[in-house]
């Protein structure tokens, strides 16, 4: 009873919103859920991005940003996808995580519940090696992990990730097998690295960008060479077609008003040519690839059956 | 002299192990569904608990055949009793009605309640404790606090 | 490096910057002492504030409250017998029986003196030995970590309390609490009914709060006195410089400072671990261990100063490897990242004037904290807590939900920490011991998750524990701390025997 009462209240609410937002978006505060704790990588990006988004949208908008940590991003993200699509709250995005979830465990959302926006930040996967273990170049990492399956030990910040699932592309690219050590996020995997305690790591670019020295940094599994560190090899040079990172964006409830999915769009496809918010970005150590609208869209729906791919084949829990 | 029947079982530490032993049963039940390297401490601690009840409950229970008494767990059960309920109530006021109404009425409720009964002391206290809280949380940190689910958003 | 740190000087006494170490250790001070609010707490609160604050302004109150909430905390620990912080429970066993015997004063003496030493002496091993300390930490690898959870999972024998069996129900109950969550390898849930918001387990302010406010609140509300005068009336507070003195703790101050720098610089074990454990080695070698327990100063000094000696070198390996070692300095590693500062070797050669400069208001933090705890807080502190009684139970409880919803913004912790209040209560009135609970949940876990990733490691094969020296070192270790004290009372029996 009480429900229906909402949802009438709702489709009202979204009909008067509707109306208003063809007259002026926006002309209240804008919300923005991320889904991990003030201080994280994904609200650095959000909160340095805001205040562009505010300038690109323009009469005054403001983004407010408001934090709901707790199980890697899910509470955030299923309490936007269930919000009000009325462009006056917004959600930050995780991929391949908040895909991931819903293959693995039971979640509150699927990949139709949102408005997608734009995919700000791509930081792409590197494979790493302790200076301990000898296996300072691709291919001798790659013919020790022939010569011996299982041997190497592989850090990781968890299983179900953008790390796993390129360790997974790497394996069938190679017909190889490692072992797993699943750590809980991506510092102390790089820790054990550094103290030799694991042979081989996948970690992002931008979490081994400052220890660059101590650690050999096999290639970058991008395209091309990344505006993040020039001079590493991708490993398309090296004869390895192996592509996979880990994506943060933002997104909207689906069934957004088009006119308000458009000016929202728009706002944040001027972000790829600032110089400033590049510099801002660049300065967190988040490498930005302005990814919006309906390629944000495909790019979640491929990455949603890769990972349940792998789910199908080898389930990680 | 020994207690009667009735009283053995309701001894404060008895009801406790048994409590224990039970709550610590049910949660072995899920632990089925894991893997085993997953289930291991759980499952270790949750039996390690059954089994110090067990010995809980035998030590009162040889207690009380030495016809040792019970110390009571409160002298002032309903003063026990309404403090717990004033605080749950507090908690789902502010999840429901809003935290600033909820903690200005509770506060002089709560200590009118229990005793403390000059009403400029409790609109002082009040004030002080609701305004300090305000402006440091509200004002200062820009920090929500629950404004009630009942009103919806 | 010790160039850079010089240059980093001058702008630390930038008067906005240090306004910003005397705002925060006051703040601090504030957070520490009220039961509910805890310095997690308050730097979650402050960072995304921080956002539009100069970089040495928002670290300079991050480092103040740190400073002064370990401190703080120790004041309703010693007054109520409720650590303001979860660091603060060991200064509860020797601060409250203190202050019950007229000596509550001089035990909050003791613990500001003790707590600046401890901060003093953890910021000189950040400033200057950061680097050749980091190298440390980075031999301690998934088994070696296991081992030390494992040390101080073993000191638990040592706070059973009166009844074993009590002492150990309690004891699972926190390793059990531990594991509730994901799982630390293939993130299933375990016990978590489904509720998202126990996914990454239970925080322990949520159960600290629980299990040790709210069974003094009740007790407030229970008896229907007016005010607390066992404990407020007469603090017995002398002025500062003749109580110090009195202060001949100089062992006890040194291995506290010694053990929670160590213990700061592992990643994941923190405060309340280094607390407990400089409160038992320095129990173990004194020559009265009978009196402790029951109102034996250096007890309070021993505590307060490990848990100060943590603070800084908590941040060793978050500043230069990014895993924080305690789980303050986990948020302020965010606080950090905010500021574009990246850990890492670069970060001291990329920004050393902010990186030193910080270090620096550690160290004045810590100075700040005997000058400002001293004198002002302790007795305003003291005054607050002599309101009458209905009353200062009723703002307790506020702050209690106050403290515990603002950790991630949620009712769901509120309810779960009421939960743990009534189980709390029992307890306490039962008498099962509370320490080995808070012990069990830090360490229970994070056992579990380093056994399990070193098992991976050695594929399975449970060698791969003993396979370094290190690792050894801790066996040998935890057997001698366990053994030793029942070998040792033997011998002393034979000796008398003979």
């Amino acid at each position: 009873m009480l429900n229906i009462f909402k949802k009438t209240a709702i489709a009202g609410a979204m009909i008067l919103s509707a109306g208003a937002a063809l007259a002026e978006y926006p002309e209240k505060p804008i919300e923005v859920i991320v889904g991990y704790s003030a201080g994280g990588g994904t609200d650095v990006m959000a909160r340095t991005a805001a205040p562009f988004i505010e300038k690109y949208l323009g009469d005054g908008a403001s983004l407010v940003v408001k934090n709901m940590p707790g199980a890697s991003g899910q509470i955030g993200v299923t309490e936007a996808a269930n919000a009000d699509p009325d462009g006056y709250t917004l959600g930050t995005f995780n991929l391949p995580g908040m895909m991931a979830r819903t293959i693995d465990r039971e979640a509150g959302y699927d990949r139709d519940s949102f408005t997608y926006l734009a995919n700000v930040v791509n930081d792409p996967n590197v494979i790493v090696t302790s200076k301990a273990s000898g296996l300072d170049t691709l291919d001798k990492l790659l013919e020790e992990a022939k010569a011996n399956p299982l041997a190497i030990t592989v850090g990781m910040s968890s299983l179900g990730g953008d790390d796993h699932f390129a360790l997974i592309k790497l394996e069938q690219a190679t017909d190889t097998e490692f072992t797993i050590v699943p750590f809980k996020g991506s510092a102390p995997a790089r820790t054990a690295l550094l103290g030799g305690h694991v042979a081989m790591g996948i970690l992002n670019i931008s979490e081994v960008a400052e220890f660059q020295d101590q650690l050999n940094v096999l290639g970058v599994a991008t395209k091309e060479r990344s505006q993040f560190a020039p001079d590493l090899p991708t490993f398309k040079e090296q004869g390895l077609d192996l592509v996979n990172g880990s994506m943060r964006g933002f997104i909207a409830p689906a069934g957004l008003p088009e006119d308000v999915q458009a000016k929202l769009i728009d706002a944040f496809s001027q972000l790829s040519d600032d110089q400033e918010f590049l510099d801002a970005m660049a300065a967190t150590a988040n490498p930005v690839e302005v990814v919006t609208g309906e390629e944000f869209k495909q790019l979640t729906s491929d990455l949603y059956d890769l990972a349940n791919g792998v789910w199908q084949t080898t389930p990680w829990n | 002299m020994t207690e009667s029947r009735k009283s053995r079982l309701t001894r404060p530490e008895t009801l406790t192990a048994v409590g224990i032993i039970l709550v610590a049963a049910g949660f072995l039940v899920p632990t089925y569904d894991l893997r085993a390297i997953s289930a291991l401490l759980p499952a270790a601690m949750l039996i390690g608990l059954i089994v110090l009840s067990v010995f809980l409950l035998l030590a009162d229970q040889r207690k009380a055949s030495a016809g040792e008494d019970a110390a009571p767990m409160t002298k002032a059960p309903k003063r026990v009793i309404g403090a717990f309920l004033m605080i749950v109530s507090y908690a789902l006021a502010c999840d429901f009605v809003g935290f600033y109404v909820s903690t200005a009425v509770t506060i002089p409720l709560v200590a009118w309640t229990f005793g403390y009964r000059s009403p400029v002391g409790l609109l002082i206290a009040t004030v002080i404790v609701v305004g300090t809280i305000w402006a440091i949380f509200d004002f200062g940190m820009s920090q929500d606090f629950p404004t009630g689910r009942f009103w919806g958003r | 490096m010790y160039s850079d740190l010089l240059h980093a000087l001058p702008d630390v006494f930038a008067w906005t910057n240090f306004a910003a170490v005397v705002i925060g250790v006051i703040a601090g001070i504030v957070v520490g002492a009220m039961p509910g609010l805890s310095a997690t707490m308050a730097i979650s609160v402050l960072v995304p504030f921080t956002f539009g604050l100069e970089p040495l302004v928002a670290l300079g109150l991050m480092a103040g409250i740190y400073n002064g909430a370990m401190y703080g905390g120790a004041i309703p620990a010693v007054l109520l017998r409720i650590p303001g912080t979860p660091a603060a429970v060991a200064t509860t066993f020797d601060g409250y029986p203190m202050a019950q015997k007229g000596e509550g004063g001089f035990a909050l003496q003791v613990a500001v003196v003790s707590s600046s030493i401890g901060g003093i002496a953890s910021a000189f091993a950040l400033m200057l030995l950061a680097p050749p300390l980091s190298k440390v930490t980075l031999l301690f690898g998934p088994s070696e970590v296991f081992w030390v959870a494992v040390f101080g999972l073993a000191s638990i024998i040592f706070l059973l309390g009166g009844n074993p069996i009590k002492g150990l129900i309690s004891a699972c109950f926190g390793v059990f609490v531990s594991v509730i969550g994901s799982d630390p390898i293939y993130g299933n849930d375990r016990f978590t009914f489904g509720q998202l918001e126990m996914l990454d387990g239970i925080n322990i302010v949520i159960l600290l709060v629980g299990l040790y406010a709210l069974p003094p609140v009740i007790d407030l509300l229970e008896t229907p006195l007016k005010t607390d005068g066992v404990n407020s009336s007469k603090l017995g507070t002398e002025p500062i410089w003749k109580a110090l003195p009195r202060m001949n703790y100089w062992k006890t101050w040194l291995r506290g400072s010694l053990l929670g720098i160590w213990i700061g610089i592992l990643p994941g074990a923190g405060g309340s671990m280094a607390a407990f454990m400089s409160y038992n080695e320095a129990r173990r070698t004194s020559k009265n261990p009978e009196k402790w327990g029951e109102g034996e100063p250096e007890g309070v000094a021993a505590a307060e100063v490990a848990n100060n000696a943590d603070t800084a070198s908590a941040l060793i390996p978050a500043l230069t490897l990014g895993i924080p070692g305690t789980a303050v300095a986990a948020v302020m590693l965010g606080g950090l990242l905010v500021h574009g500062l990246q850990p890492g070797p670069m970060l001291f050669r990329d920004n050393p004037d902010i990186v030193f400069g910080f270090m620096w208001q550690f160290l004045f933090g810590a100075i700040l904290l005997v000058l400002l705890g001293g004198s002002l807080a302790t007795n305003s502190f003291a005054r607050l807590l002599n309101l009458p009684r209905p009353l200062l139970g009723s703002v307790i409880i506020v702050l209690m939900l106050i403290g515990v919803y603002s950790i991630h913004g949620r009712m769901f912790d509120v309810y779960l920490m009421l939960g743990f209040g009534a189980i709390g209560w029992v307890m306490d009135r039962l008498k099962f011991p509370l320490p080995p609970v808070v012990l069990g949940l830090i360490l229970g876990g994070f056992a579990e998750e380093n056994l399990r990733l070193a098992l991976r490691i050695g594929r399975g094969d449970p060698m791969v524990l003993f396979q370094n020296t290190t690792s050894l070192i801790l066996v040998a270790l935890t057997v001698s701390v366990v053994v030793g004290p029942t070998l040792k009372k033997r011998f002393i029996d034979s000796r008398k025997k003979a």
